[in-house]
């Protein structure tokens, strides 16, 4: 399908090489350190792999809500574990492409070489990128199920301000105090920070990885119970069939 | 129409009392009482029809049967299956197509049959087996590769009836399946809905607003309003029971006899196009002896014609 939709090659190709493109020129244009200039990358990277992920998710509710086909879904024999995972499991092939793509671009482009930390590290950091993208996108799901298409926009706002908070081209120490208190509860920020780690920047928190998988651990349940509850409100409250044909 | 004679278990259908209001507006204070203590059994096998007038309840019931929505109260077993409970294990063994389909625009016509094969299990070998079943039973092969969106109406239909299909399904639901279809696409669509029962033994519940539709394919109807049950039966018992009566058309010479509506039996009489219609209570006993009156009174009857009145009367009636 994606092959005949000009608008899954914007998300999943134009949008990422353009990031990582613009970004690395803007870093050569400010003449930043090789390191600075990886630990923007680093975000970069991280913003595309979690977005292309998160919107693979989204779309297992979205696509059906825009097309109006949503109760066929809901109709047939599975729970909402099977739509999430199923498209989780797309979203992470669809994150590992970009992220190869990107890095290959990195390191052509910009002498950035991502991989340089090694498979375990960089393993554990898309572990990371993949497990926020599942949370954001079941809690795009759970939100556009509970209040239908006039969630789309704060949906597509929140999953933006996530990834902000989380430092994608800072450290969290430059935020304001309660913004950084926010962003130490999101768990992207932790893999970031051990990432980063990598590259020779000073960790900002104690077992990052540790604390990153618990956070995670933690969200995605309650994304789950959430877009779990939605679904039974909408079939509660007749939801499903309005945002069906 | 062959008249079934359910036994125990042998309900494809049994709801008793199930209610549904529903809730909007600022902290869900406007309600709308959709159902009101509906009970309903239909036996396995039988093509049942739920009538009624926009509003009436019909969608309501219907998604809350294929547990797309949760019922207020009430109790619903279909397939003998809780649908709150057992609600996994029932959509299994049910599907439903809407005279309004709606799929991914983007999607190929054999495509959207795989997702949903998918959806229920199919895969591989089967799956395709399946896809092509369905894609040759609707005709749908020359149009296999085309996108949804660039489908005509009447094939979205035939799509929207494949996937239906898919999972074999033991009780079908079909809301409205030949709206907006032409005469012709229609009268095909009436078919295969028949053909289906008789081949695959499948039970069906469609609603519908064709009152023929309706007449010629269903075992019985259901008539809903208001979120009530107020009749149902086969076409030929609603009728009685709605005591419509039988209507015999008189040509008469000369064309108006102005006793005729006074006479025994005669329940009204109306004149068009040079008809006198009467309805009568019984057509069997009242014709002779209006005809005896009609020669008493030097009346020529140059033709009669003798109809129950159509299942659409019964719907007038009820919908007032």
């Amino acid at each position: 399908m994606a092959s005949r939709n000009v608008f899954f090659f914007f998300e999943l190709l134009f949008w990422p090489i353009v990031g990582v493109v613009s970004i690395g020129l803007m870093a050569r244009f400010l003449r930043l350190t090789p390191e600075q200039a990886s630990f923007v990358l680093i975000g970069t990277i991280a913003l595309s792999v979690v977005n292309v992920c998160q919107l693979e998710v989204a779309y297992a509710v979205l696509l059906d809500v825009w097309s109006k086909s949503l109760k066929h879904q809901f109709l047939a024999p599975m729970g909402v574990r099977h739509l999430t995972l199923g498209s989780w499991l797309v979203g992470m092939v669809r994150g590992l492409l970009i992220f190869g793509l990107l890095a290959a671009l990195g390191w052509w482009a910009f002498d950035f070489r991502v991989l340089a930390p090694g498979p375990v590290a960089v393993a554990t950091f898309l572990a990371g990128c993949f497990l926020n993208a599942w949370i954001v996108g079941v809690a795009v799901c759970a939100l556009i199920t509970l209040f239908g298409n006039r969630a789309e926009a704060f949906a597509w706002s929140s999953v933006n301000l996530v990834l902000v908070l989380a430092g994608i081209y800072y450290p969290i120490s430059v935020l304001p105090e309660p913004v950084a208190a926010l962003a130490a509860a999101i768990p992207l920020t932790y893999f970031l920070d051990a990432y980063r780690a990598h590259f020779g920047f000073a960790q900002e928190f104690r077992a990052p990885v540790a604390t990153g998988l618990a956070l995670s651990a933690l969200y995605a349940l309650l994304a789950h119970w959430a877009f779990w509850a939605a679904v039974q409100r909408a079939r509660r409250t007749g939801l499903l069939l309005k945002m069906s044909e | 129409m062959r008249r079934m004679v359910p036994s125990v278990g042998m309900f494809a259908i049994d709801a008793h009392d199930v209610t549904k209001t529903f809730r909007s507006g600022w902290f869900a204070r406007r309600e709308t009482a959709a159902l009101r203590g509906v009970s309903l059994s239909i036996p396995r096998g039988m093509i049942f029809g739920l009538l009624g007038p926009n509003g009436a309840g019909k969608t309501t019931l219907l998604s809350i049967l294929t547990t797309l929505l949760t019922p207020d109260g009430g109790r619903v077993r279909v397939l003998g299956l809780d649908v709150l409970r057992d609600a996994t294990a029932l959509r299994r063994r049910l599907n439903m197509a809407s005279g309004r389909p709606s799929f991914l625009w983007s999607l190929r016509v054999g495509e959207i049959i795989a997702l949903y094969g998918r959806l229920y299990g199919l895969h591989g070998a089967a799956l395709r087996r399946k896809v092509q079943e369905l894609v040759e039973l609707y005709e749908l092969t020359p149009y296999r590769r085309v996108p949804y969106s660039e489908l005509s109406t009447g094939l979205k239909q035939r799509v929207a009836l494949a996937k239906a299909l898919v999972n074999d399904p033991e009780l079908l639901f079909l809301d409205e399946p030949t709206l907006g279809l032409d005469p012709d696409v229609s009268v095909r669509v009436r078919q295969h809905i028949a053909r289906l029962r008789r081949e695959r033994g499948i039970t069906i519940v469609l609603t519908t607003h064709y009152m023929r539709e309706a007449e010629e394919l269903c075992d019985e109807v259901g008539f809903i309003k208001a979120g009530r049950i107020l009749a149902r039966g086969t076409p030929a018992e609603l009728k009685r029971q709605i005591r419509l009566g039988e209507v015999l058309a008189l040509k008469l010479d000369p064309p108006a006899v102005p006793w005729l509506a006074e006479a025994p039996g005669v329940l009204r009489c109306v004149e068009e196009d040079g008809w006198v219609e009467c309805t009568v209570d019984e057509a069997e006993k009242r014709l002779p002896e209006i005809l005896r009156a009609l020669h008493a009174e030097g009346v020529v009857v140059r033709n009669v014609q003798v109809r129950e009145p159509e299942l659409e009367e019964v719907f007038v009636e009820l919908a007032k």
